[in-house]
């Protein structure tokens, strides 16, 4: 194998809804990243686009809306989506593409503008698309199915109220210092604790909302290339699990879950993060910081403990004693999370890589980890997918 | 049981009151033993033959594995003539067949629920249709 880096990398900041088009904002993101690079357009070898699942047949065909923006050049464009986890897809097949020899360059991008109001069904065949019967007949949006999974926990373990605000509380603090996040405000506990309860035991400020946004990255076998760039980063694996039979999760659009656990929670995560722990040989021990999936207070926890950074139920120890914090001996989420930025479908994972490279090539100012050298970026989307990548420099 | 005449459910095959009980219609693989809802959503073990799926249904009583009280309303295509929030969602665990499915809560004390207690399955009037009948979906309830 051989290895691949990271020399570009470019956002468009995270934003509430617009009227602008997706392709404007993907454009903004992939200039980013050919600027940071220093390489121009037509070194790109192969396009993997994150699909905008909102945007109809251009949002379905994202890929080949932003190459004719740049110029057409006939190389392999491919549209992804894999629900939350989409950018992680499309980091995936670009890096396959590159370490299998295909192409030297590839360009991974996702843009997404956040519909008007809350996520619902796509369709209305309830016997092909279970969602709509969790629309119509449950009265279930995304947030019911993290508030399920934190009561168990709750009930479970000894996570308190005040635990699930101290994780807004960090991610706040965190966000203020990232010029590049929607929210910018510091929260205290108490303000955290006196928001509403949207589903309890979850409340306003501790789920994060969809958003709009855009990011890009570029990378490269190419060693003139990787020679030319400002701090390159190296890609140690970029993995993705589906789920596992047998999880006791409430999947989001799911009605019903085993009662007996058979496999790990959140097991399209376990996957994805052990199946990158076993092709980088990087373990959770090795990682300085980490971007995880905190849709909600509740998965910040949780994942710490999916992936491998502490045991079942210790998570809340972990936060409690400060060891998540970017001076702790794990920085969690130095960029304010989703807490600060909202989903964007199909851009998010990538934003996710993209803040762990700039951690590792020192570019994140006041919220900097100092001396990072292994960064983990890992993704959560609905119905079973997950995708892991490990950074090194 | 109440009077099930003129009544309908949103989406069909979901729920049944045919046999003098409102119970979910579930489906079961009898080669890896996995049930499922709804039928329609097959899941198996990986390896199964994934012969020999019967429709069932699930009894009408479970334990209350989780719930969460819903604080705003629902939006569309969810839809009810009432003003239901706040409402509780409970994740209701039928033991038997290893299967927990989610549901509203109605016709029950918010502030009494308790995990591990026994609920019961019901309906939800949502609306009426054009045709005058009463639009339900499946729902839960302590049991009596």
């Amino acid at each position: 194998m051989r290895d691949v880096y990271i020399i570009g990398t470019g956002i468009h900041p995270w934003m509430g809804f617009s009227e602008q088009v997706f392709a404007d904002f993907a454009a903004v993101a992939v200039e980013g990243a050919l600027k940071d690079a220093a390489i121009e357009w037509q070194k790109i070898q192969s396009i993997m686009a994150g699909i905008f699942i909102y945007g109809g047949n251009a949002g379905h065909l994202s890929g080949q809306y932003l190459e004719s923006i740049f110029g057409e050049t006939g190389i392999p464009v491919v549209n992804v989506y894999n629900a939350c986890a989409t950018g992680s897809a499309a980091i995936r097949m670009a890096f396959n593409s590159v370490v299998a020899g295909e192409t030297d360059t590839a360009l991974a991008f996702g843009a997404d503008v956040s519909p008007k109001g809350f996520l619902t069904a796509k369709s209305d065949n309830a016997v092909q698309d279970r969602d709509v019967i969790r629309w119509k007949m449950g009265g279930m949006p995304n947030p019911i199915y993290w508030a399920l999974e934190c009561t168990k926990r709750m009930a479970k373990y000894d996570t308190t109220e005040e635990d699930l605000a101290l994780v807004k509380v960090l991610m706040s603090e965190y966000g203020s210092k990232n010029p590049e996040a929607r929210f910018k405000k510091a929260y205290s506990l108490e303000e955290v604790l006196n928001s509403v309860y949207v589903c309890e035991p979850l409340r306003l400020f501790e789920i994060c909302p969809v958003s709009t946004g855009a990011a890009a990255l570029i990378m490269t076998a190419d060693e003139e290339l990787i020679s030319k760039a400002d701090n390159p980063v190296k890609i140690n694996a970029t993995t993705m699990g589906s789920a596992i039979y047998g999880d006791p999760t409430i999947r989001i659009s799911a009605l019903s879950c085993p009662s007996v656990a058979e496999a790990p929670m959140l097991s399209e995560s376990y996957s994805a993060s052990r199946q990158a722990y076993e092709k980088s040989g990087i373990g959770p021990e090795d990682i300085d910081v980490l971007e995880l999936p905190d849709n909600s207070s509740w998965h910040y926890l949780v994942y710490l403990e999916t992936c491998g950074f502490c045991g079942e139920g210790e998570a809340d120890k972990m936060l409690r004693d400060g060891e998540t914090r970017i001076d702790g001996r794990l920085a969690v989420n130095p960029s304010g999370g989703f807490s600060s930025h909202g989903e964007a479908l199909s851009a998010q994972a990538i934003w996710q890589v993209i803040e762990c490279a700039n951690q590792l090539r020192g570019r994140c100012g006041e919220r900097q980890v100092d001396g990072a050298k292994v960064a983990m970026a890992q993704t959560y989307g609905l119905m079973g997918n997950s995708g892991t990548t490990i950074l090194t420099v | 049981m109440e009077n099930m005449a003129n009544t309908v459910a949103r989406i069909p095959n979901l729920v049944d009151w045919s046999t003098g009980e409102i119970r979910l219609m579930s489906a079961k693989c009898n080669s890896c033993g996995t049930y499922f809802f709804p039928r329609e959503h097959y899941q198996h073990r990986p390896g199964c033959s994934r012969e020999g799926v019967e429709d069932v249904l699930l009894p009408s009583k479970g334990k209350l594995a989780s719930y969460t009280i819903q604080h705003y309303p629902c939006p569309p295509p969810f839809k009810t003539e009432k003003k239901i929030t706040p409402y509780g969602i409970g994740l209701v665990e039928f033991e038997e067949e290893k299967i927990q499915v989610a549901g509203i809560i109605t016709d029950t004390d918010l502030e009494a629920l308790e995990l591990g207690m026994e609920m019961e399955t019901t309906t939800l009037a949502m609306y009426s249709n054009e045709e005058k009948q009463q639009v339900v979906t499946w729902a839960f309830k302590a049991a009596k």
